[in-house]
């Protein structure tokens, strides 16, 4: 089996299409689905929680200007 | 362990008017200090010194900022970028079963509000690379970590 085929990329460009760009998005643990956003890690994970994950995956969509070289 | 590299959006430029996407060297980790832990993502630079992740982080994990580990760098610019670090332990997660450890180390970690608009951790030489043998293979899309 070659291993391409072990370990498939791991696309987000779906799930983070519509996602606020700049602002920090909390990620479901299966990476499936927003939870929460917010202008501060702090809401973010708030709002995540609301939705009933303690522990989700943060980052962020950053702006063109910053992507990283 | 082998691990895939993941796929970002990413608008169209002028010096790129057709792309939609990066493929990028990502782990992803969960940073732990003490009773505090956090789930994020951190791309594998052989290019960073050290091992850097945005000041949030750093805050969520109840690391002072600023601190008296101060170490002042530079990027792709000469203006002066503060990080802060402290001792923390990172567990890198296995990508096919999210929540299950692959393996874990400690690390004298940087945070900077610098990397704040990228919202991602750099994982460098210091740290990273010196502990492990690492392979970035972008013709198939895979970082192995020996």
């Amino acid at each position: 089996m070659s291993p391409v085929s072990l370990s498939p990329v791991i696309d987000l460009t779906d799930v983070l299409k519509d996602a606020p760009v700049g602002e920090w998005i909390a990620l479901s643990k299966d990476r499936s689905e927003i939870l929460g956003t917010g202008k501060t890690l702090e809401d973010a994970l708030k709002a995540a929680k609301l939705r009933g994950e303690d522990e989700p995956i943060v980052l962020k969509v950053p702006p063109v200007s910053a992507l990283i070289l | 362990m082998i691990f895939p590299f993941w796929t970002f959006p990413a608008p169209p430029a002028a010096a790129f008017p057709n792309r939609a996407f990066i493929k990028r060297p990502i782990l992803h980790v969960t940073l732990q200090r003490g009773t505090r832990s956090v789930n994020a993502l951190a791309i594998v630079d052989s290019g960073a010194d050290e091992c850097v992740f945005p000041a949030s982080l750093g805050t969520a994990l109840g690391v002072p900022i600023p601190n008296p580990n101060v170490y002042v760098f530079s990027g792709t610019t000469d203006q002066p970028q503060n990080a802060y670090f402290d001792n923390i332990h990172v567990h890198v997660w296995k990508h096919v079963t999210p929540g299950e450890i692959a393996f874990s180390f400690d690390l004298y970690a940087g945070f900077c509000d610098t990397l704040e608009h990228v919202g991602l951790g750099l994982l460098g030489q210091n740290g990273f690379f010196s502990r492990y043998k690492v392979t970035i293979d972008h013709t198939n899309h895979i970082l192995e970590v020996v």
